[in-house]
């Protein structure tokens, strides 16, 4: 890019398509929604006129108001097709019944034109050639150089560190044909557990465990059931925001057609939610990461007035406990009722304190979303949530969030569903299994656990790693202490290259890794700072959206082809054929497709269970002499909702998962698709299980991330014009560039005022005691006191053969940790050990094991029994001592996490929209100076592994004043909940 | 008529096959271009400022403040609804002594909506469009406050001249046209 400041042209004229212009039909490539778009494309030189049989549209320009047809000058571009240049309208499907009604569209797939690549754009640093760094810098090398060494180094690894020295950190949605090639690759072939996906340390397991142990699939709602309720009841997200479409076509409807009322859990007021309060709806103003306690409060007031819809329960929750699978389980309804009636945080006093909710508000919400109506009938209530809620208390939030809305009656009819609303589109496609029985950490009583690989890349562990698509350092599991420990591993290594010859690059790079450091491989679009322009030992482009036929789902299991219609820049390849090319280099079977439509039917066999299933669309289209993609594109931006079925010779999508209205038909095709959870709950019995998850398991973390003294909560989000980490519209979208200049924080007036804040300064936010959890893979007796974790791999140094014999069974693996870093801190500690015997081999506590372990832990210093303690073991069914190493608290005190530091700077916007003590700034922008995640604690949720990235907090100081503070051309500092003219 | 240019940074400045066909397409109107930038302004716009004949829109002395006025341009046509609004706060292409004087399109950039008469005195701000949600920043150009608008409202650039307010270009492709210039 050019050192020129990037500028917005505005234009008033853009050229129209003429008639015979090629029309491609694809969805957004950004949020879940995935609207449909039409993409046309017609060679320069040859433009259509306004007459409406002179171009593609058929429709005479200027088009008659309201008719819904327009091209705005950022719809257009100029592309390269087969080295020719053509122009291309990018315009959402006027024609759309679907998703995106009459060819709505956010500002983000609005814009999508200008992300395709046009070298007389920003677009034009786009990586377009293989390149390896000599003498510190990324110089161009041939594919075959790139993948030969990559292939050497890989076989070398794996032989002399182990196969879990090859690692794999990469996005987990860009395009279903990508992520199976890479997952086949990573899972299938090496079979490696150093695997992790963008936006989680762990490689496996569910994002929302609550809602999974419940039995709900978490993308089960379809589109049209957000504007079917009476009451929608969302935590943690203004769709509004971030997933546009859901909103304006949908919840708009509910509200505007059905009188939906909207109850937004949220600490910051932004458009949707300042909407939805004018019409009935409201605002709870909760504090960071307290929504269980606003679950428990609201279930308490429902049970204790007898609200529960009682018939749904009645048919629908699971009566006792389904023990075996999971340790929250409460033994049917009635114990539920009688843990929530007593459990001390769904006290309305307490739980108002806490969250900093009104109990007034607390017990209207209770009544808006289950006091039945004067006739006896029910209001009709969904559950709808994001990331606020998942990502600062996994477990526990989505557990008792999930059992609030199933006693509400909620979770499998039209217009009563509790889903997630979607952040990416469902792009995961695996090619393999996360091979668990290597990972070498397993917790009693709870799932298996994954390789944390931030952790595992920081303790040294890995030798080779290849990241994708994702800038992990700034990510959401940000820290600076990965940023330190891959640059030491990398450019800090003595071994570096100083010639482009590959035989001296395969021996250096051997050194290296034998050297206690690692070979790092960086595949995106754009050069990423600073893996890749900074650490990566070779840097590979590949081709994205628009420059290949993929296929997705978005939030609604809809499935779409997005169409190719151009030329990817260069030499990029896309992802899947990256894969395929290494994997044949490193002589693995079952990479030769020829095409993605190729990988796209060898998927569907592999995940025929899934809730995106397609196999049945396959077949249709084998039995019909053409490919899937074929099929796909024929059904255009309608596409179809998994799982598919093939049912009285037609292709038949699934509008609603566990609904028992459903009606199926006769099956054809060589392979049934019909999972019982297409009419059931996802559980043994087919009925929803009632999960009592504590507030004690978090409330630890809670506490030490509260702000102290003069700190501030920071939370991180998204923004309603953009996504991601700023690359396609942030750092190469003048039009929103424009209205976003730099990173920004959303401040409170009054804290703004004691800090001498006005809105256009630039500030500071920092912190010096972020805790970051470290070590734990040196396999010694030490790790297993004070994590509480079985080391599933043998070891020379661990002298109770005798018990790890029947904890291992046939869970050895080939993991080649050095004997070298084993054994320090070496105590014995046999008690710990003896915990686990008894454990069945699915990890989970059985019925003999809470019984018949020792009492110690429940007693108090008097010996008498601790009646709080008691309580929460009987909500986990688990022994609190058990738990107890696993928690922030214990792990703290026995040196498992470190105080990281990190500051990031912003832009300050002074707005009563943030809550008082809340501040508010984007996830994941360069402009930051800094990652914004970095100031999140990066310390996993005990029970799921999953982060609690939306939990951070920092001090806030003036460092000067933006330009942007008196400039009348860039950024807008007005306020985004300005409702004028709207009744209420 | 002529077209002027504010800014030398275009990306179709630049030389490659593909931008040269995008620049001849720029260039097949005619209009002459001329690098300059909008007096007034405390930084330059990058935009496309195209004169049309002048019209007289209202006395300065006799607006008052946060009343919008309702004129059409560039053309008589009703996709050409505009509002003249004294917003008493300095913005960005505004004219007069307190250069708070400014105009746009009264068509929704994001679908065409009317935001006709929807006007935030208290911001400064245009809409929420009524179909969804869309608001504009009148001191900063028309930008995007919240929503969905994937351009800013098209500005009605104004001129004083002895007192009386004229209209006399257009930054912005007005909704529902392909071309300003062509009705």
């Amino acid at each position: 890019m050019s050192k020129k400041k990037m500028q917005h042209n505005s234009t008033d004229q853009i050229p129209l398509p003429p008639k015979n212009a090629k029309v491609f039909t694809t969805a957004c490539d950004y949020c879940v929604v995935a609207c449909g778009y039409k993409v046309y494309r017609w060679p320069v030189g040859k433009i259509g006129s306004v007459q409406a049989d002179k171009n593609a549209f058929g429709e005479k320009f200027p088009t008659a108001i309201m008719q819904g047809c327009w091209v705005s000058p950022n719809q257009h571009n100029v592309v390269s097709v087969n080295g020719e240049p053509y122009h291309i309208a990018v315009v959402a499907d006027k024609d759309s019944k679907v998703v995106n009604v009459g060819g709505d569209h956010s500002i983000r797939g609005g814009t999508i034109a200008q992300k395709t690549f046009n070298p007389n754009t920003p677009t034009k640093d786009r990586l377009k050639y293989p390149m390896m760094r000599v003498n510190d810098k990324l110089v161009r090398i041939s594919w075959d150089d790139a993948l030969d060494i990559m292939a050497e180094i890989s076989q070398y690894v794996i032989d002399k560190h182990g196969k879990s020295s090859w690692a794999m950190k990469m996005y987990s949605y860009q395009y279903w044909e990508n992520t199976h090639a890479l997952t086949k690759l990573a899972l299938r072939e090496i079979e490696t557990p150093a695997w992790a996906v963008h936006d989680q340390p762990t490689g496996h397991g569910p994002d929302t465990p609550g809602m999974s142990d419940a039995g709900i699939d978490n993308f089960s709602a379809s589109y049209e059931d957000w504007s079917l309720a009476d009451v929608l009841f969302i935590s943690g997200s203004d769709p509004f925001e971030t997933k546009t479409i859901i909103y304006n076509e949908w919840i708009l409807k509910g509200i505007r057609e059905n009188g939906m009322k909207v109850i937004s859990v949220v600490p910051r007021k932004t458009t949707g939610v300042a909407y939805n309060e004018t019409k009935g709806g409201m605002y709870l103003e909760i504090t960071p990461g307290t929504d269980a306690i606003l679950h428990y409060a609201l279930a308490r007031i429902i049970v204790d007035n007898g609200w529960e819809d009682k018939e749904f329960v009645d048919k629908w929750i699971n009566n006792r406990t389904e023990r075996d699978k999971e340790v929250f389980h409460a033994d049917g309804f009635d114990d539920f009722k009688q843990w929530i009636l007593n459990y001390k945080y769904a006290n309305l006093e307490l739980a108002s304190e806490i969250t900093d909710i009104p109990k007034e508000k607390i017990l209207q919400a209770a009544e808006l979303i289950a006091k039945p109506k004067a006739d006896g009938s029910r209001v009709k209530t969904s559950f709808g949530f994001e990331k606020g809620l998942y990502w600062s208390n996994n477990y526990v939030g989505t557990a008792s969030y999930t059992a609030l809305g199933l006693i509400c009656g909620a979770g499998n009819r039209p217009g009563q569903v509790i889903s997630r609303f979607g952040g990416h589109q469902r792009g995961m496609m695996p090619g393999g299994q996360y091979p668990e029985q290597d990972a070498p950490e397993k917790f009693p009583g709870w799932r298996k656990q994954g390789i944390d690989l931030d952790r595992w890349v920081e303790d040294g562990r890995a030798r080779f790693t290849w990241v994708i698509g994702t800038t992990w350092t700034h990510a959401m599991t940000a820290s600076n202490h990965l940023m330190k420990v891959l640059e030491k591993l990398t450019r800090g290594n003595p071994y570096q290259l100083t010639s482009n010859d590959k035989n001296e690059a395969i021996k250096m790079f051997k050194q290296r890794v034998d050297n206690g450091g690692m070979m790092l491989v960086n595949q995106d679009i754009y050069p990423v700072t600073p893996i890749g322009t900074l650490y990566a030992d070779i840097v590979l482009p590949a081709a994205t959206w628009g420059e290949e036929d993929f296929t997705r789902a978005n939030g609604e299991r809809r499935i779409r082809l997005y169409s190719k219609f151009y030329d990817a820049p260069g030499e990029a390849l896309p992802d899947w054929k990256i894969a395929a090319k290494f994997a044949q280099k490193m002589g693995f079977s079952g990479f030769d497709w020829k095409n993605s439509a190729e990988v796209f039917e060898d998927a569907a066999y592999y995940n025929k269970g899934r809730r995106t299933s397609y196999l049945a669309l396959v077949e249709y289209a084998k039995a019909h002499g053409k490919t899937g993609h074929e099929i796909l594109r024929e059904l255009g931006t309608e596409g179809i909702q998994a799982p598919v079925r093939w049912e009285e010779g037609k292709l038949v999508g699934t509008k609603r998962l566990h609904d028992d209205t459903l009606k199926e038909g006769t099956s054809y095709g060589l392979t049934e698709i019909k999972p019982e959870w297409l009419r059931k709950f996802k559980t043994k019995t087919g009925r929803a299980n009632l999960l009592k998850a504590p507030w004690e398991l978090f409330s630890d973390y809670w506490e030490f991330m509260k702000p102290q003294g003069n700190e501030l909560w920071v939370t991180t989000g998204r923004i309603n014009e953009f996504w991601q980490s700023g690359f396609d519209d942030q750092m190469r979208r003048p039009y929103l560039k424009q209205r976003w200049p730099d990173n920004w924080l959303e401040i409170h007036p009054e804290d703004a005022k004691a800090r001498g804040i006005e809105s256009g300064d630039k500030i500071m936010a920092w912190s010096d005691r972020i805790p970051v959890e470290v070590g734990g893979y040196s396999n010694s007796k030490a790790d297993l006191k004070v994590r509480g974790i079985t080391p599933l791999q043998a070891s020379v140094t661990i002298e109770e053969p005798d018990n790890l014999e029947q904890m291992l069974s046939s869970n050895q693996s080939d993991l080649g940790i050095s004997a070298e870093s084993q054994g320090h801190g070496f105590q014995e500690e046999p008690d710990l050990l003896e915990q686990f015997v008894t454990h069945d081999d699915m990890g989970y506590a059985t019925e003999q094991d809470s019984s018949e372990t020792s009492d110690q832990g429940m007693l108090l210093e008097n010996g008498e029994e601790d009646q709080v303690m008691k309580g929460i073991e009987s909500a986990i069914g688990l022994k609190w001592k058990d738990v107890l190493p696993m928690t922030f608290s214990e792990m703290l005190k026995n040196g498992y996490v470190e105080m990281d530091s990190a500051s990031f700077e912003a832009v300050a916007i002074v707005t009563d929209a943030v809550k008082k003590g809340v501040t508010f700034t984007y996830f994941n922008l360069p402009s930051a100076k800094g990652a914004t995640n970095s100031l999140a604690g990066r310390i996993l949720d005990p029970v799921s592994q999953r982060p609690r990235f939306k939990l951070a907090r920092g001090e806030i100081k003036k460092i000067g004043e933006s330009p942007y503070k008196h400039k009348l051309t860039e950024m807008s500092f007005k306020p985004r909940t300005v409702m004028t003219n709207i009744k209420t | 008529m002529n077209r002027k240019r504010i800014s030398d940074n275009l990306k179709s400045n630049k030389t490659c096959s593909i931008n040269h066909s995008r620049r001849s397409f720029l260039l097949a109107s005619g209009s002459a271009i001329i690098l300059t930038s909008i007096p007034g302004l405390s930084s330059p716009l990058n935009a496309i400022q195209q004169h049309y004949p002048k019209k007289f829109i209202a006395f300065e002395d006799k607006l008052e403040q946060d009343k919008p006025i309702l004129f059409r341009y560039p053309h008589d046509d009703i996709r050409c609804t505009s509002s003249l609004i004294k917003l008493g706060e300095q913005a960005g292409g505004g004219i007069g002594s307190d250069k708070d004087i400014v105009a746009f399109n009264n068509l929704c950039s994001h679908m065409g909506g009317v935001i006709t008469g929807i006007y935030n005195s208290e911001h400064k701000v245009a809409g929420p469009c009524p179909i969804h949600l869309t608001t504009y920043d009148l001191t900063r150009h028309g930008m995007v406050v919240s929503g969905h608008a994937t351009e800013a409202l098209p500005q009605i650039m104004l001129e004083v001249e002895h007192g009386k307010i004229y209209a006399s270009s257009v930054i912005g492709l007005i909704f529902s046209f392909h071309d300003n210039q062509i009705v």
